[in-house]
């Protein structure tokens, strides 16, 4: 090989690289920077890893790739209606009757931390030098406040992100293919099949990771609800909703899931056999979760030590509040998937 | 101006017809009706390659195959024993030409690595067909990617029957030498 040549070769490299870290880059600020973006894609990767198999489904018995893809969507757009319409009277009496009781519990979560924060006094007396009482009610009556008057931001932030996902998620599902493709053309030739084996490896674990965390949450939420209902217990839809949105939050997610109906029958002075039955519901929804659900649909997810988890969830809420802890995991395993693959290719290989 | 665009559409469809002619011409894709390769042509990656570029180097991580489209490769094997303390040493088994494709085995091996060092020897055009593009054709179109691999699995049981032949050559060579170093002694 000639020296002028070899650095040919590697002028064209280093070009061809810096065009794609420019171009990642610009696509990383993109959607960091605009508002409402990183929600909306987030949301159009879930609809497009949900979807996908159907289209495959779909184009595997010759439908056209347009239509296969058209078909899910209208479908999954019809179950979505027809789900809201059968929930919605049920859910918004729930909320129109948390609205009414919410001062109420405002005043019982107050009375809680107190006497709380009393019998933390009697305990450590002199080692105890921290009013939580008046901290806590700061927060909680601040929150309570700004609940109901941010629903209108709120709801336009929603609607535009719901309106913006499957707009994004149609054309990913249809062009995201032929896009990579582009993409990869980029990609100086040394490092070509690595980018190609890794865009492979991390979308099939997104894909399964997405798919098996919104099944388990389903699960979960059907089974809290079913519990709640049985119980006769108020607000079952909406805490089943909510159990079933931090069920995504590995770890601290369940626990933080079971706390409000817990707080709604310690304040309503509930007597303990109801208490005892609405722990329980909760209870056997994460042990179905860890017995039978883990080990069947999540097992596939990339493994991670529990520690690494629990940092990476802290991080996530940090940076980006509960959005971030939900997705902190798979962004997390792919950046360890990136990393090991980097590794042994550019490094493993040749030692 | 509007001569310059046509021209461009007239050059980009003449170089499409071209690459499906190319994959035609493979036995992998030989079997395939030409609607079945205008699929297969949105699927490979067409790379481009200077002269005594490596286009993989023997150990790497390798996941697909290549055809040779336009130029040649030069195959070297590195032959140092392992363990021996003699410097690296890569000797060149063969040169392929247009047609000919290489680095099939990777289709196929899960975590493989590639067992020689393709080098081009001429500014080369190659057509790339990795297993990401494999599973995408079996996932998106099972009965043209189940053509694919039945070829491939010819093409593979043809490279172990050859190899099988070669090693008994070799242990017939061997015995033969062994028993000719017995008779001297």
């Amino acid at each position: 090989m000639t020296p002028g040549n070899r650095s040919l070769i590697k002028r064209e490299r280093w070009i061809k690289l810096a065009a794609v870290v420019g171009l990642l880059l610009f696509s990383f600020i993109t959607l960091f920077s605009v508002d409402n973006m990183l929600a909306s894609v987030v949301i159009a990767l879930v609809y497009t890893y949900l979807l996908n198999p159907f289209v495959y489904k779909l184009e595997r018995r010759g439908f056209k790739r347009t239509p296969s893809i058209l078909i899910p969507f209208f479908a999954a757009g019809a179950i979505f209606s027809l789900i809201v319409a059968l929930f919605y009277p049920v859910v918004s009496e729930q909320i129109r009757d948390l609205q009414t009781e919410f001062p109420k519990y405002q005043e019982g979560v107050a009375q809680l931390i107190a006497s709380l924060d009393a019998k933390a006094q009697l305990i450590f007396k002199d080692y105890y030098d921290f009013d939580m009482a008046q901290k806590l009610g700061d927060i909680v009556s601040v929150s309570a406040s700004t609940i109901f008057t941010n629903i209108p931001d709120f709801a336009g932030r929603f609607l535009t992100i719901f309106v913006l996902a499957p707009f994004f998620a149609f054309f990913m599902i249809r062009d995201g293919r032929p896009i990579m493709r582009q993409f990869l053309r980029m990609m100086p030739n040394n490092l070509f099949e690595l980018a190609l084996n890794l865009n492979f490896q991390i979308n099939k674990q997104m894909g399964d990771f997405i798919r098996a965390r919104l099944l388990e949450a389903g699960i979960v939420g059907l089974v809290v609800w079913l519990g709640l209902a049985i119980i006769g217990f108020p607000y079952a839809s909406i805490l089943a909703f909510f159990a079933a949105l931090t069920n995504l939050i590995p770890y601290v997610g369940p626990f933080i899931g079971a706390i409000p109906a817990i707080a709604i029958s310690l304040i309503n002075n509930d007597p303990g056999i109801t208490i005892f039955l609405v722990a329980m519901t909760y209870a056997i929804a994460q042990i179905i979760d860890i017995v039978f659900i883990i080990p069947v649909v999540v097992a596939k997810i990339v493994n991670l030590h529990p520690v690494f988890v629990v940092v990476v969830i802290i991080i996530g809420s940090q940076l980006m509040g509960v959005l971030g802890m939900i997705i902190s995991i798979p962004v997390a395993s792919a950046i360890k998937l990136t990393i090991s693959a980097v590794y042994d290719h550019l490094i493993h290989f040749r030692s | 101006m509007s001569n310059f665009l046509w021209d461009n559409i007239f050059r980009k469809d003449a170089q499409e017809k071209e690459l499906i002619q190319r994959l035609k011409e493979n036995i992998l894709f030989e079997s395939l009706s030409y609607k079945e390769l205008r699929f297969i042509e949105k699927i490979v990656h067409e790379r481009v390659y200077r002269a005594n570029e490596v286009i993989f180097r023997q150990g790497e991580a390798g996941v697909g195959m290549y055809i040779i489209h336009k130029g040649n490769v030069d195959i070297y094997v590195n032959e140092t024993a392992a363990g021996s303390e003699e410097s690296e040493q890569e000797s060149q088994v063969t040169q392929l030409s247009e047609g000919d494709f290489f680095g099939e085995i990777s289709l196929v091996e899960a975590n493989g690595r590639r067992t020689a060092s393709a080098i081009t020897s001429t500014d080369t055009r190659l057509i790339g067909f990795f297993r990401p593009d494999l599973v995408e054709l079996l996932n998106r179109n099972p009965h043209v990617g189940a053509k694919v691999v039945f070829k491939l699995a010819e093409v593979l049981g043809r490279r172990l029957a050859e190899t099988t032949n070669k090693i008994s050559l070799v242990k017939q060579e061997l015995h033969r030498i062994n028993q000719r170093r017995k008779a001297r002694s």
